[in-house]
């Protein structure tokens, strides 16, 4: 039980700079500031979703994106009133357009309807290890864009969905990115989590030890792309409007280059790789459309974030492939050095 | 018959392409285990560097433009296995993949920035465009130089491979790696090789891609290497031979999908194409020409 009060301090302790954060941004911040605090909270959500089968399980996943979008298709078809519906997508199938639902109940329907494909899914993808399972994570990302992207009935194909109601707010957000820490962090320090990070590091002997690595790498995927999905609603919820354009590599790739820079191991590690890249990105942004500083028009620099974040993946990869946390969550590696002694410190 | 030999001639055309195009990422992969998803921008280079010839040297002889084209692929494919991928060469695969994945996403930004986001065109000598009459169907100058160059490739490489030291080392470094260093060969030649030849097939495709659309853009990379991808998965990943027969099938299912697809579905096609892929990770990993792996092979 003394473990179990650890990880609840360490994820409270986690939690603790999002919040202070975001209260920060929300006391002093403009409309503009806001609405970058809102989507950075919601990619939180993301890459602790990612976190929980790609960190426990050591096992890079291409796909996680798959499920944001499936969830946020659903919860969109689901909240547009019907009025717009019939303009926009009056032949959707099962009966789509005739009805809709509050933003909870089809919030709900939206992340059980992920994790039913995701358990699918994931029974074929988690029979694989290494680059195979990343392989197929890949392909479902593919497979589920072109549906996405060509199942017009639906989803009105590569034009967007609009309408939905803007029902998400700050508040909302950062209560999910908190729970999301929590939940993650409880996972990982479960013992569900260290047998299948033992199995990350030999599968062999972790298989020998009596660990069912099938199921707590499918138990991890499901959970896992769950919060995603719950991302993935939150996102929709946020913006209004929706084309699968959001849901392909563009996104795939920041959110795993933020949960890489972090260290994909670790709650800790994710947390800080969002806050980092989120914070490089605004950086990177202010250059691009062209500012004056100091009285200099600096020229435009398109492209310039995109430089940015392949940089960090490159780097990060060369130079501290375990992130910039480590294995270890912060809370346990300070632990760790206070009961070295502090005499031993170097 | 006429009919069928036409899309004879067009498959043998696309999927040489293919071929060449999934033979540059196998042979990589083969050798060092890496799956190069920055393959593409390999092809944009030659793309922007024969662009950058044209527009500041004035250049616009198809026979300068193309040699300078794969020359650059060959050129840029050994420097990022230098720069970017020597550091995490012994990393596990994974760590590789999201590397490759940085690099094709810097060097895409990089022709964002520097150039522009719209296609910049490239001058393609209209010759390429004609028509030959052979008898039973007609067919297009492009067509025909891309099968022969695409048999003329294979055929070099064949003899690099079997008659060549550093061909002979390629090939049991796709077996046993560390074996062949045992053995008192240089890694780094071995690899830096696979990295040459990757960048000349790259190099050769890229030059029938942009002769193809006449344009040079930052994304022209993304369908290429996930053909290139597609076809080596069917042939067996990291096969060879199974690369070649995996381009050609491709070539071949996408004319097939073409003529077979209503309208309606022909949208799906990459879906259908990705669900195959998926099919034989799991079910054939081999790939759908190739043997089992046997004990003491490399593994994945």
């Amino acid at each position: 039980m003394n473990g179990s009060l650890r990880s609840l301090k360490g994820a409270a302790l986690t939690a603790l700079l999002p919040i202070a954060i975001a209260l920060v941004v929300i006391a002093l911040g403009d409309g503009a500031q806001v609405r970058i605090l809102s989507i950075f909270l919601i990619n939180l959500v993301i890459v602790i979703g990612l976190q929980m089968f790609m960190g426990n399980s050591n096992i890079v996943n291409l796909g996680h994106v798959t499920f944001m979008g499936i969830a946020g298709y659903a919860a969109a078809v689901l909240t547009i009133p019907t009025t717009i519906k019939q303009t926009i997508i009056p032949n959707a199938p099962f009966a789509l357009a005739t009805f809709q639902l509050g933003p909870i109940e089809a919030g709900i329907v939206a992340i059980v309807v992920a994790m039913v494909i995701a358990l699918i899914v994931g029974i074929v993808i988690t029979r694989e290890s290494g680059i195979s399972a990343t392989i197929l994570t890949l392909a479902l990302l593919v497979i589920m864009h072109t549906v996405l992207a060509n199942w017009v009935d639906l989803t009105r194909g590569m034009r967007a969905l609009y309408g939905i109601p803007m029902t998400a707010n700050v508040w909302i957000l950062l209560a999910a990115a908190v729970a999301a820490i929590f939940f993650g962090r409880w996972f990982r320090d479960s013992p569900f989590g260290i047998q299948l990070r033992a199995s990350g590091e030999s599968r062999i002997a972790a298989e020998s030890a009596g660990v069912n690595v099938r199921f707590l790498r499918l138990t991890a995927w499901v959970l896992g792309s769950g919060i995603v999905a719950l991302g993935g609603v939150l996102y929709v919820y946020l913006l209004g409007s929706i084309s699968p354009k959001s849901f392909y590599f563009d996104t795939t790739l920041l959110t795993l280059a933020m949960l890489i820079l972090g260290g994909m191991h670790s709650i800790s590690g994710a947390v800080i790789g969002v806050i980092v890249v989120t914070a490089g990105f605004e950086i990177m942004r202010f250059f691009e459309t062209s500012p004056i500083i100091f009285g200099v028009q600096i020229p435009e620099f398109l492209g310039l974030t995109g430089f940015f974040l392949g940089l960090i993946i490159v780097l990060s990869m060369a130079l501290r492939p375990k992130g910039l946390v480590g294995t270890d969550e912060i809370d346990e590696s300070w632990l760790r050095r206070r009961k070295s002694g502090l005499a031993e410190r170097r | 018959m006429e009919y069928v030999v036409q899309q004879l001639l067009n498959t043998l055309s696309i999927g040489g392409n293919y071929a060449l195009l999934a033979l540059g990422l196998a042979i990589v992969f083969s050798v060092i285990g890496l799956v190069n998803f920055a393959y593409g921008e390999v092809i944009a280079v030659a793309g922007y560097v024969m662009f950058a010839v044209f527009a500041i040297g004035g250049i616009e002889y198809a026979l300068v433009l193309m040699p300078i084209g794969v020359l650059a692929a060959v050129v840029i494919s050994v420097t990022l296995e230098r720069v970017a991928f020597r550091p995490v060469r012994y990393a596990p695969a994974a760590t590789g993949l999201l590397t490759a994945f940085g690099v094709s996403i810097l060097i895409k930004n990089f022709f964002i920035t520097i150039v522009a986001t719209r296609s910049k065109s490239v001058p393609t000598p209209a010759w390429l465009a004609h028509q030959i009459d052979i008898g039973i169907a007609r067919i297009q100058v492009i067509q025909l130089l891309e099968t022969a160059v695409t048999a003329i490739a294979l055929l070099l490489l064949l003899l690099i491979l079997r008659r060549t030291n550093i061909g002979l080392a390629m090939r049991a470094a796709a077996r046993d790696f560390d074996m062949v260093r045992m053995v008192g060969i240089n890694a780094n030649k071995v690899i830096a090789a696979a990295f040459a030849v990757s960048g000349f097939l790259a190099g050769l495709a890229a030059i029938f891609i942009i002769a193809r659309r006449g344009v040079v853009d930052p994304f022209m990379g993304f369908t290429p290497v996930l053909k290139a991808f597609v076809a080596a998965v069917l042939g067996g990943f990291g096969s060879l031979g199974g690369a070649v027969v995996g381009g050609f099938l491709l070539g071949a299912l996408e004319v097939f999908f073409q003529l077979v697809l209503p309208a309606s579905i022909a949208g799906y096609r990459d879906a259908f194409v990705f669900v195959l892929v998926a099919a034989i990770l799991v079910w054939r990993p081999q790939g759908l020409v190739g043997t089992k792996r046997q004990f003491g092979d490399k593994d994945e």
